[in-house]
């Protein structure tokens, strides 16, 4: 058996006209996911150059939803384009005698090989841990999901590059026409090349429609296939349960304070009752995670400010009861700390926070990743 | 010309930060990793993917008359695409005795259910088809 070439592939779906329409809507949902991506890992970091802003407080939600909802888009929209464009694979490379036409094919088909080995990487491992399902064990997917987008959006662009005038001109022809295809691509396929494309959309938006009801409420019938329902206790899912922080004695323990530590001092020193006692405020306030899930609700607590006396234009360090973890202890940037509607919750949905929201009390801020609202909080040091 | 120049240009910056982001932040053993994860994503879509797919589309001409081929390639992005994106669920590899608020959903048998119904649809589609098809051919009387 011989290896195919190109002219063994003989559909005429499998065509530049198709693939740079399927391409030009995977580039749109590899751009969002890119930007949006950027827009998590700056909010992310411990301080901010310029201030992440604290409204619209669903910022992030609408951001980080927008990123897996195109991430989910993108895969029948990666797998069709792939499958216009498999015969190339098998293309022959130039002879020697060629020496530049070979190096230059040789750099194209590598590029093309990061770009399709980052983005089946970045699609695999980001619908992987939105279900929180880790099947590598040496990477960090944090830091490689991250340092691969560069490499994934580095990659299309210098696609887009080399393949920039063969784009403009089936873009603007009819979808039908011959000029770029390969000689033997004549047979009708089972479907026209338009009816093609109109499935792939449509094949997007099933598996958005499919999954997206983690984020988007009026969905959440729909998604079937989502990671969550949606429901938990208060009407907010959990991403890390106290059983599995390893909290459940410490937060319950009547020792329990918490601790306020300005300039290295402690300052004050609460119990759950004397929280109570202060002045409560409620807020209406979204937990959104990076995993894409999101939920809207109704917190009772104090405000942070009010506990922060003598605050400072300084960041807080907001500390749980955890042992260990990336987020054991967060950063507070000082615009987060002195919006009046940060508050250390002791409640959600009119009752105390159950220990798996942080009981007894948890950091919810407005327009935050969900990570970083610190649950199970026993200290807070104003840096000043 | 300069326009594609400096978009391929920035793509390459972009592209090798990336790539020194990897090697700076994360040491040989987990490279290796990342290098295997890679490699077996292009595997598994070159040749386990394609190979299914090739497979299909041949088995597709040979087996099903024309007017069921529609359906049948319809059926296969939109069922396929699905799974595909549904394949971490699936497994349920990411579920967590401590936790019911995640994967709290039937996934697999709901697959199933979708996966029923898109075989029924093709089947009327289908019918539909192969009969309207007879009746317009004119060899046909009536």
């Amino acid at each position: 058996m011989r290896a195919p070439t190109p002219d063994s592939f003989t559909s005429r779906l499998r065509s530049p006209a198709v693939a740079a329409r399927v391409g030009l809507w995977l580039g749109i949902c590899f751009g969002t996911c890119f930007l949006t991506g950027l827009v998590s890992h700056y909010a992310q970091l411990p301080s901010h150059p310029i201030p992440f802003p604290t409204s619209p407080s669903w910022g992030y939600r609408v951001t980080q939803g927008l990123h897996v909802v195109t991430g989910v888009a993108s895969i029948p929209l990666l797998l069709v384009k792939l499958w216009s464009v498999l015969p190339n694979l098998f293309q022959a490379l130039p002879s020697l005698r060629d020496p530049r036409g070979l190096v230059l094919t040789i750099l194209e088909r590598g590029s093309i090989a990061v770009l399709v080995a980052s983005s089946v990487f970045q699609l695999a491992t980001g619908v992987a841990n939105t279900a929180q399902w880790y099947p590598w064990t040496a990477f960090s997917f944090r830091t490689t999901h991250y340092a691969l987008a560069w490499v994934a959006i580095g990659a299309l662009l210098v696609h887009v590059a080399v393949k920039l005038p063969v784009i403009r001109d089936v873009l603007t022809s009819d979808i039908d026409a011959t000029t770029h295809d390969r000689p033997t691509a004549t047979v009708a396929g089972a479907l026209s090349r338009r009816a093609l494309v109109r499935t792939t959309f449509a094949a997007a938006g099933v598996a958005v429609l499919a999954t997206a009801g983690s984020t988007v409420p009026w969905l959440r019938r729909v998604s079937v296939l989502a990671v969550r329902t949606g429901e938990g206790p208060g009407g907010v899912p959990i991403n890390k349960s106290a059983k599995a922080a390893r909290v459940e004695e410490a937060a319950t323990s009547p020792d329990w304070r918490l601790e306020v530590v300005v300039a290295g001092e402690v300052a004050r020193s609460l119990s759950y009752d004397d929280l109570r006692a202060l002045p409560q405020h409620t807020v209406d306030l979204p937990i959104a995670c990076v995993e894409g899930w999101s939920a809207q609700g109704t917190w009772s607590g104090v405000r942070l400010v009010d506990l922060l006396t003598d605050a400072t234009d300084a960041d807080v360090r907001v500390t749980s009861l955890q042992q260990s973890g990336p987020y054991r202890s967060t950063s507070l940037p000082a615009n987060f700390a002195r919006d009046p509607r940060t508050l250390l919750a002791l409640d959600l949905a009119g009752e105390p926070l159950s220990l798996d929201h942080g009981y007894p009390c948890r950091l919810i801020a407005p327009d935050r990743p969900g990570v970083l609202q610190t649950k199970w909080v026993t200290r807070l040091e104003v840096s000043a | 010309m300069r326009t594609r120049a400096a978009l391929g240009a920035l793509g390459g910056v972009l592209a090798l930060y990336g790539a020194w982001l990897v090697l700076s932040r994360q040491d040989p053993g987990q490279w290796l990793e990342i290098a295997l994860w890679l490699g077996a994503g292009v595997l598994a879509h070159d040749a386990v993917i394609s190979g299914i797919v090739i497979g299909l589309g041949l088995l597709g001409t040979r087996v099903l008359p024309d007017p069921w081929r529609a359906p049948a390639a319809v059926a296969l992005v939109v069922w396929g695409g699905l799974s595909i994106a549904s394949i971490p669920v699936l497994t349920g590899l990411g579920v967590r005795p401590d936790n019911p608020t995640l994967l709290d959903r039937p996934y697999v048998a709901t697959w199933w259910t979708i996966s029923a119904i898109v075989v029924l649809t093709v089947v009327v589609a289908g019918l539909v088809r192969s009969r309207r098809e007879h009746a317009d051919d004119p060899r046909t009387e009536g």
